[in-house]
């Protein structure tokens, strides 16, 4: 109740602000002449000078710090260094086989596929490049079971799964295949066990993600692999959140398909790769059909620069993985301890010892999540994936987890990466502490609980 | 690709190890972006105290042509992170 008086209140406060700035721009549009030389005309109520910047009714005086590297991960400056070349005189189109352009654009993308291919163990014929994980995920779900279509008809996935994976097994559903969502363990693994007796005969394709994206959790690829291989069921794996994070060997884990994405490792957005192994050869409708690049499996233009940049960011992530590794942990123990030492009720989602160390997703208690993003705008989080924070729905992975509905409004995810610094997670810690104090002292529930009442047995009236 | 390896194969002096990293230093706090700024200047301060204890005549010659090519890289992004720096400086840059 007092989470939705609150979140009741905040909509009002956040409908006043954005009028307030309605009018503004108007009187802003209606004085300038010059509406082309705005850098963002379309953004109808941001305001940038060098006091700060006001976007949909915050006004922040600097640019917040950056704790939310699932979501995406900033460009590293090598990468970028390496994109801007093929952006500039070398424009070729890498298919263009009459001409110096696009020779020389054919040998950066084949570069890139062997930097690709080096990161994750694999031979660079088994690389493909698409859009990114979403769309590899959708090749791999729909497109194998679309290509065995005649003698598989079922699917086996976990219902913590990204929301491209569930959304294409839903697609499959109403194609009548069968879809079986394997539950997942207070930690968010899943059971071995489980997994095997739900292998049926006609299974055409298992698709466990390596790493998740809200809770960070890595689930035990290897044991999954070697099930899947004792029945010849192909295995998917998005990768998306391990790549360049965790050690990744496609024979070791036994993967047939794997999702790969350039933006969470460092690299430009709208590019990504698609594994797929070549002995013994997984088969899959193409999606999208045209000129029959990327083997056929992928038409259309290969973008140059950003597969590139990639590239580059797969060789970057290789260098630099253990060293980045080592870094993170230590800010995350840092992140943790510092929220332990001066709140009680921090809880981390999802199993501790099984998890990548850049994702921390915890709850605190009594507090409502989106009332703790709203009052923490000097830090970007977010409560969970990207895709569903728009809605105020608590997250399907938490659920799946066996999270208490209340506890699940609660959290909020941290991510750490690369160019994260020690000073920002300190910062974090105190805005974080402060608002959750703050919030806890308004709240009635967190008193009743400190006068030592039990929340589970309020009767709550209904109204 | 030739005169590339013949420099890798030069072992450098002391005093041109201390000028790369000072130039890598001074070419890092020259970035307008906060988090780049500071994770240049504790990657450069962190690989070399890395392969400080090369002694591989051939390891210490890679290590510094590999440096040589950051710094290059980094002079060329200090220039582009300059020409599109937000008007509004990161929160951990202003002063409280």
């Amino acid at each position: 109740m007092a989470s939705k008086l609150l979140a009741s209140a905040a909509s009002t406060l956040r409908r006043t602000l954005t009028e307030k700035n309605a009018t503004y721009h108007l009187f802003r549009r209606l004085s300038t002449s010059s509406a082309a030389a705005d850098p963002s005309p379309s953004a109808a109520d941001s305001y940038e000078d060098a006091d700060g910047i006001t976007m949909k009714g915050v006004k922040i005086s600097g640019r917040p710090l950056y704790l939310d590297m699932q979501a995406t991960s900033p460009v590293d400056p090598r990468v970028l260094d390496a994109m801007l070349p093929y952006n500039l005189s070398r424009y070729g189109n890498p298919h263009s086989r009459t001409h110096l352009y696009g020779w020389e654009s054919e040998n950066a993308v084949e570069t890139a596929r062997s930097q690709v291919a080096a990161l994750i163990g694999a031979s660079p014929k088994e690389i493909v490049f698409t859009s990114g994980a979403t769309e590899s995920n959708n090749i791999s779900v729909k497109g194998v079971m679309h290509f065995y279509r005649d003698k598989k008809r079922h699917v086996i996935t976990t219902q913590t799964e990204h929301k491209c994976v569930l959304d294409s097994c839903r697609h499959l559903q109403q194609e009548g295949f069968d879809v079986t969502y394997l539950p997942v363990g207070t930690d968010g693994i899943i059971d071995l066990e489980m997994l095997r007796s739900a292998i049926r005969p006609d299974t055409g394709l298992v698709s466990v993600m390596a790493v998740n994206n809200e809770i960070g959790v890595i689930q035990p690829l290897e044991e999954i692999g070697k099930i899947c291989k004792e029945f010849n069921v192909p295995f998917h794996t998005d990768a998306a959140q391990a790549l360049g994070k965790i050690p990744i060997e496609v024979d070791k884990w036994n993967v047939s398909l794997m999702s790969l994405s350039g933006h969470k490792i460092y690299g430009p957005k709208g590019v990504g790769a698609l594994y797929m192994r070549r002995r013994p050869r997984i088969r899959v409708e193409p999606q999208m059909n045209g000129g029959g690049q990327e083997r056929g499996i992928r038409s259309g233009t290969v973008p140059t620069p950003l597969v590139v940049g990639f590239g580059a960011a797969c060789e970057l992530a290789m260098k630099e993985m253990e060293y980045d590794d080592k870094r993170i942990s230590q800010l995350q123990e840092r992140m943790l301890n510092g929220l332990r030492e001066r709140l009680d009720g921090v809880i981390v989602n999802g199993s501790v010892e099984r998890r990548y160390a850049g994702n921390l997703n915890v709850s605190f208690a009594y507090v409502e999540g989106e009332s703790l993003l709203m009052g923490l705008k000097e830090v970007a989080v977010s409560s969970g994936s990207a895709c569903t924070s728009a809605s105020l729905e608590p997250s399907y992975v938490l659920r799946a987890l066996g999270v208490d509905e209340d506890m699940a409004h609660t959290s909020i995810r941290f991510g750490i990466g690369r160019f994260t610094t020690e000073a920002e997670i300190d910062r974090a810690v105190q805005l974080t502490v402060q608002q959750v104090e703050k919030l806890r002292e308004m709240s009635p529930l967190y008193e009743m609980v400190k006068e030592g009442i039990n929340i589970k047995d309020i009767q709550w009236a209904q109204h | 690709m030739a005169p590339a390896a013949a420099t890798a194969r030069r072992v450098p002096a002391k005093s041109e190890v201390l000028g790369l990293f000072r130039s890598l230093l001074r070419t890092a706090r020259q970035f307008t972006d906060y988090n780049i700024r500071e994770y240049t200047k504790r990657r450069t301060v962190d690989g070399f105290r890395m392969n400080r204890t090369l002694s591989d005549p051939d390891a210490i010659a890679s290590a510094f042509s590999d440096g040589t090519a950051q710094l290059e890289v980094a002079k060329r992004q200090v220039i582009i992170y300059s020409l599109y720096a937000p008007k509004v400086k990161s929160i951990m840059d202003v002063k409280p």
